[in-house]
């Protein structure tokens, strides 16, 4: 699978930031493909010449077309509640330009809410201008295997997470009862100490001086 | 059905389809059009299965929290209607579908010796389920053990898939197994959601009529499949609690817990 980033989100640029993650490798190995596929075409130009044909350039699949792939992530729509967006004329229709909404920055349009904008990601205009060729390879059952594989672990540490998380919630609680439960404790050896040595207010403040101001409330 | 009208067809596809069939036809033409409709209107299905695989469709079906049809007023469909619906756009092989339904972690430590009986084995009942999976004092099955399709709702989506596309003897032989899962499953309903367990939403599968919103092809019952010895007669592990729930002549009772979410 790609790795490729919430590339949805309705701020951060429509469905082309994937291609600034691609790596430097990657972009080695698509220029050495471009080069090939240019050398190839020198060739066909060459042979077409030499056997008196006019060369024509195969309008198929461009050659940094990449398969269809399903979204990595939610579209980022909850970012956009609430916002107050201009709403182009005419529905199911993009506004040229970015403005407010959601934005397609391959093609310069912008939607007033997200089902028009999920609509657009995936029509074929969209397609096109991104490179995708709309195609979805089939998965073995052995890859199909494999992502339950990784599925299931994730939901073991994320559920190992909550206990663990749990675990600690409840260690905090009892650091916050205990607390409190010396609070209290150290308020009634206070009062009790107050009222058997009939102690003025003043001193017991400055025994605990520093410390916390219930004593006041206390004697209060 | 050797035809269907040119007007369904354009709807499904107006340049003509020509993927995987299903027992000859487009696979589509098991929904009906309207709950089609609803399907591919939706916003689940726009986002969610949007360039789907066999494979990544796993990580929309592990996040699925309840099966179920259509919903409300406008019928909405649920998540699992929609993943089904996608599952019958890629007609999957039969491997797959099969991963879908006993996904296994073989990897995993087992701890119960009764995890790694054999499906259909004469395994002892494992009884000290991890999962609460003890009901109604039933004997629990290694089917049950939570090991085996460990995605419960993929397994009830495979299910479901299975009943749509597959012939009679394979859907009697691969979902029968299942009547001895006996985890909970949470269904929508058209007012809130409803519990159920795997054995009973299968046992909707091989008995009724319709199952979350969905027509089911009429198929042959397995009686006449055994008289035809294309099907071994079957041994029900529960068959002593069969019979006394006949002699109760009791009529089908659906237990129904309303929940708060
Ligand atoms: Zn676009």
């Amino acid at each position: 699978m790609s790795n490729r980033q919430g590339a949805y989100g309705g701020t951060n640029g429509g469905d082309t930031s994937f291609r600034k993650t691609w790596d430097r490798e990657e972009y080695a190995a698509r220029a050495a493909e471009h080069e090939r596929k240019q050398k190839e075409e020198g060739k066909a130009r060459y042979e077409a010449a030499a056997s008196g044909k006019k060369y024509r350039r195969r309008a198929s699949t461009p050659p940094d077309a990449r398969e269809t792939e399903a979204r990595s992530h939610r579209l980022d729509v909850a970012s956009m509640v609430g916002k107050t967006m201009l709403v182009p004329q005419g529905a199911g229709v993009g506004k040229r330009g970015k403005g407010a909404g959601f934005y397609c920055e391959a093609c310069d349009l912008t939607f007033k809410d997200n089902l028009q904008y999920v609509e657009h990601l995936n029509n074929r205009q969209h397609l096109v201008a991104t490179g995708q060729t709309g195609e979805v390879t089939r998965a073995t059952a052995e890859e199909v295997h494999q992502r339950l594989l990784w599925l299931k672990r994730k939901k073991d540490e994320e559920s190992k997470g909550e206990v663990l998380d749990l675990d600690s919630r409840l260690k905090l609680n009892k650091e916050r009862e205990d607390q409190e439960r010396e609070e209290k404790r150290r308020k009634r050896n206070e009062k009790r100490r107050k009222t058997k040595d009939g102690l003025g207010h003043q001193e017991i403040k400055l025994e605990n001086d520093g410390i916390i101001d219930s004593s006041t409330h206390w004697v209060s | 059905m050797a035809h269907h009208k040119a007007d369904a067809s354009k709807l499904l596809d107006d340049r003509g389809y020509g993927g995987r069939l299903i027992r000859g036809q487009n696979p589509a033409l098991l929904f009906e059009t309207g709950v089609r409709n609803r399907i591919t209107q939706s916003y689940y299905w726009k986002e969610q299965c949007f360039g789907l695989n066999e494979a990544t469709l796993c990580d929309r079906a592990a996040q699925i929290k309840f099966i179920g049809g259509t919903t409300g007023v406008n019928g909405k469909p649920t998540p699992f209607l929609c993943l089904a619906f996608k599952l019958i756009q890629l007609v999957p092989d039969k491997s797959v579908i099969f991963e879908y339904l006993n996904f296994e972690d073989d990897g995993e430590e087992s701890d119960n010796e009764g995890d790694k009986a054999e499906r259909n084995g004469e395994g002892e009942g494992d009884e000290d389920g991890d999962n609460g999976i003890m009901n109604g004092g039933r004997v629990q099955d290694p089917e049950a053990a939570g090991k085996r399709g460990a995605f419960k709702y993929l397994r009830a989506l495979a299910a479901f898939y299975i009943r749509l596309a597959w012939e009679p003897v394979e859907i009697y032989n691969t979902l029968e197994p299942l009547l001895s899962d006996y985890r909970k499953l949470k269904r929508k309903t058209k007012e809130g959601y409803a519990m159920t367990y795997m054995d009973q939403f299968v046992d909707d599968l091989l008995t009724k009529e319709r199952v979350c919103a969905t027509s089911l092809w009429r198929m042959p019952p397995r009686s006449q499949l055994e008289d035809l010895d294309l099907l071994d007669v079957r041994e029900s592990p529960l068959q002593g609690e069969v019979d006394a729930m006949d002699e109760d002549n009791g009529e089908e009772v659906e237990v129904v817990e309303s929940e708060s979410d």
